[in-house]
């Protein structure tokens, strides 16, 4: 067992009191290698309390640099640290915390070909990513290592948290055995998240990683945590082991690990007829008489649009289909193409003539055409 | 009954999390639902009344894998909904 040296029994203090944890238990945890995959909104918190608490060996998986959006709520990061890698700065920060442990860097993105071998150095997986390819991958990765995985997922005001693939426990799959098709779930990116629901996941998390190592209490194995926190509410609902499961059932169908394509984060098909920022913007300047079809929320408008567009919200879109002209050469956008997407297919099953898309949506047009504009 | 109501499908119910349905069935609890809250039901439910993959029905706490389930009005419902946020 790893012992503590002075300043460890100085530092931990507080843990050492603790009759469930004591020498013992904080040797168990200086002993301990959790991986954290994503250090965003939930691997922060997470990735802050793994360091504080001790956890010997903290990995982190993270292929994406420091945005201005993800200060909000991935708390780990400074306004300095904007265009870092998230990785460097997310260790950097954690050693600045605890110069005890040690802070293992994978500044890839997690693959089939490479999660194997990652979660092999590791007793434990903390699933803080933010799509469901990623999500879908690290399930099927820890239960055929058989290690935890610690699950925890927000969108808007809403928090889930369980713990998958532990003992003889349900796996992510028990609950959802497929991901959902293309754009029945909007992401955080498009919809929207308080940043503090980030905080509280990403804190409940690192307790039930705590646990597991400390093993004490009752882990969230088999059941699911629903944070409501419109209501107040913290409730649970039992997620049965699945017999059919695809992958930990009775006859599983995934025998190797694969990646998974969900590809509701932007360019989907099936596609309508699109048109790039820069043609539509020669076409405006040709004189073509267009429609400009915002289908954005009026949140989405009060922060940036572009001139000259009417404003129709896309789940408002099917009952206000006769305020538009079906004749009119209609551009629809949104802020990356999704949602204007299915505006366009909408615009076209009800007889419109003639529908484009703005591929990448306002964004697009921020960063080639109008710089001036804000960006989200 | 209380139905509590995931953040996917909020924008249907004014943004509620939860609200209040009657129905002496799920089946029946959800065509009620989808008359105070047009079109709530078909994110939830297919074409072949099959539950969407993405979601899980609950009463009391327990998952459910059929509509025809009877309701006494004293059950609280969960609807469960895949999220990927992060």
């Amino acid at each position: 067992m790893a012992s503590l040296n002075k300043s460890e029994l100085q530092r931990y203090s507080r843990h050492l009191l603790l009759p469930e944890v004591g020498i013992e238990g904080q040797e168990r945890l200086k002993k301990a290698r959790i991986l954290v995959i994503g250090a965003g909104g939930l691997g922060s918190p997470t990735i802050l309390y793994l360091a504080a608490a001790g956890v010997g060996t903290i990995g982190i998986v993270d292929f994406d640099q420091v945005d201005l959006s993800n200060l909000q709520r991935q708390i780990i990061y400074t306004n300095d640290d904007v265009s870092s890698s998230k990785v460097e700065r997310a260790a950097a920060r954690a050693t600045s915390l605890n110069p005890e442990i040690q802070l293992q860097r994978h500044d890839v993105r997690l693959s089939s070909e490479n999660a194997l071998e990652i979660f092999s150095g590791y007793d434990i997986i903390v699933d803080g990513t933010d799509n469901f390819s990623t999500r879908y991958l690290v399930n099927d990765a820890c239960v055929f290592s058989k290690k935890p995985n610690v699950y925890g997922a927000i969108y808007r005001f809403e928090g889930q948290a369980s713990v998958f693939a532990h003992k003889d426990g349900p796996c992510y799959r028990c609950l959802f055995p497929d991901p959902p098709p293309p754009d029945a779930v909007p992401n955080c990116a498009e919809g929207g998240v308080l940043g503090v629901m980030a905080g509280i996941i990403g804190c409940i998390q690192a307790t039930e990683a705590l646990k597991i190592i400390l093993g004490i209490g009752n882990s969230l194995s088999g059941k699911l945590l629903i944070y409501d926190s419109l209501a107040m509410n913290f409730d649970s609902v039992a997620i049965p082991k699945n017999p059919n499961c695809p992958i930990c059932g009775t006859n599983p169908s995934i025998q190797k690990l694969e990646d998974i394509t969900v590809t509701c984060e932007s360019q989907q098909a099936p596609t309508t007829v699109s048109i790039s920022a820069t043609e539509l913007e020669r076409e405006l300047k040709s004189g073509h008489k267009l429609l400009l079809l915002d289908v954005r929320t009026p949140q989405e408008v009060a922060i940036s649009r572009i001139a000259d567009s009417t404003h129709i919200e896309l789940a408002e879109l099917p009952n206000r289909l006769s305020e538009l002209n079906s004749d009119a050469d209609i551009v629809a956008y949104c802020k990356s193409g999704v949602r204007s997407n299915k505006a366009v297919q909408l615009l076209l099953e009800h007889g419109f003539k003639k529908a484009r898309n703005l591929e990448g949506g306002i964004t697009s047009w921020a960063k080639e055409i109008d710089p001036s504009l804000n960006v989200y | 009954m209380l139905v509590h109501i995931p953040s996917p499908l909020r924008s249907y119910t004014k943004n509620q999390s939860e609200i209040q349905v009657d129905g002496d069935s799920v089946q029946g609890l959800l065509a009620n639902m989808d008359k105070s809250y047009p079109g709530i039901r078909f994110r939830m439910i297919d074409e072949q009344d099959g539950i969407r993959e993405h979601i899980k029905l609950y009463v009391d706490r327990k998952q459910i894998e059929t509509l025809n389930m009877k309701l006494n009005g004293t059950e609280t419902i969960h609807i469960i909904c895949a999220l990927s946020g992060g």
